[in-house]
């Protein structure tokens, strides 16, 4: 993401929970900015253009506040959990050129040898890049691993220009043995024992169990005659 | 099934079912969840069928994580039984979810067989979920 996202941004006043109701009422975002040792500016985002652009991991924001441009990266967004509603953004002031901590996320390609199960255990890496340069992914190929294989942290290949800041030694994508379909099938018949949970017989089996047509007609015929 | 080794009170007050989750709203091990979008007391037998739903569904290919735990016992008074004489005998194990909370998460397979194995286990839930996916995130 090299290309910042302008967001035209407003100054506060008003502070606490009424103020900030206020301005998400009006659709808007509460913010505060920060960083390189400046006093904290406490403003207001347009509540579409902020979510459009926070869509992107990492994402480089030109904040224009009383016509002064500034770059800064997203460091906290606060979510509501269940509507798609950005509460609050802690924005950190960044520099051309200047090398940041970012976490960035593994997307995992390709497919593994079969009867494996593919587990990520770190799901984003830390990186040190360029503000300008960040990536937005780190792709891990998975491509024909087999059963048993680690791929660790120190072994992914990076992003240009990023430098690894995680524990190399950290597990990032194992590779283990899929559990055995006898295992498997043992494993939940005993839980579904111990639940309580019953089966409807399969259609073919139902049918064996209940008596033929003719059969059937029979059978009351002759209880009657008993 | 889940159920506490050893508690402190055996009988114990309803939990409080107001609020939205404090914690626990975001996918945290794996890449697919179901979220809770409604407060519910959700039993130890339900969190095993819908365990057992989403692994009969996705076979062998992935990983399931139970993200919450029955760790409040609810009592029940025997039928036919006048008011009083103290409280009755535990009768179930629940865990008190809250709206937001990521309940059940899984990993390792696709899209569209996550969706079907998610949405087997929402019928075995009490309340209202949703399919929640792993998001880019912040820094």
């Amino acid at each position: 993401m090299s290309d910042a996202t302008k967001l035209a941004a407003e100054k506060r006043t008003d502070f606490g929970k009424g103020a900030a109701r206020k301005i998400r009422r009006a659709g808007n975002i509460p913010a505060v900015m920060y960083g390189h040792g400046t006093a904290p500016v406490h403003i207001t985002l347009p509540g579409h253009d902020t979510f459009q652009a926070l869509r992107h991991t990492n994402a480089l924001l030109t904040i224009v506040v009383d016509g002064k441009e500034q770059l800064a990266l997203a460091k906290d967004v606060q979510r509501d959990p269940i509507k798609p509603i950005i509460e609050h953004v802690d924005l950190v002031v960044v520099r051309k050129g200047e090398k940041v901590t970012v976490d960035v996320p593994v997307h995992l390609e390709g497919e593994a040898a079969a009867e494996t199960v593919v587990t990520l255990d770190h799901a984003t890496l830390q990186l040190e890049a360029e503000a300008t340069h960040l990536p937005e992914t780190v792709v891990v190929s998975v491509e024909g691993l087999e059963a048993g294989t680690q791929i660790l942290a120190g072994a992914i290949e990076l992003p240009k220009g990023a430098t690894l800041v995680t524990d190399p030694e950290a597990l990032v994508v194992n590779v283990t043995q899929a559990i055995s379909e006898a295992a498997l099938e043992a494993e939940l018949a005993e839980a579904e024992a111990e639940a309580g949970i019953e089966h409807e017989a399969p259609a073919e089996a139902a049918e064996e169990a209940a008596p033929a047509e003719g059969e059937s007609a029979e059978a009351p015929a002759e209880t009657t005659e008993a | 099934m889940l159920i506490p080794r050893r508690v402190k009170h055996r009988k114990q007050h309803h939990p409080d079912r107001h609020g939205a989750a404090k914690g626990g709203t975001k996918i945290a091990f794996g890449e697919y969840g179901i979220q809770a979008l409604e407060p519910a007391y959700v039993t130890n037998r339900q969190i095993e069928s819908a365990r057992i739903a989403m692994t009969r569904y996705i076979k062998r290919g992935g990983k399931v994580w139970i993200n919450i735990y029955p760790d409040r016992p609810l009592t029940k008074k025997p039928a036919e039984t006048r008011m009083g004489s103290g409280k009755g005998s535990p009768e179930w194990w629940i865990a008190n979810v809250k709206p937001g909370r990521v309940m059940f998460e899984l990993s390792g397979v696709s899209e569209p067989v996550a969706r079907e194995a998610m949405r087997l286990a929402m019928h075995k839930l009490p309340m209202k979920c949703r399919f929640v996916q792993r998001e880019g995130g912040d820094i």
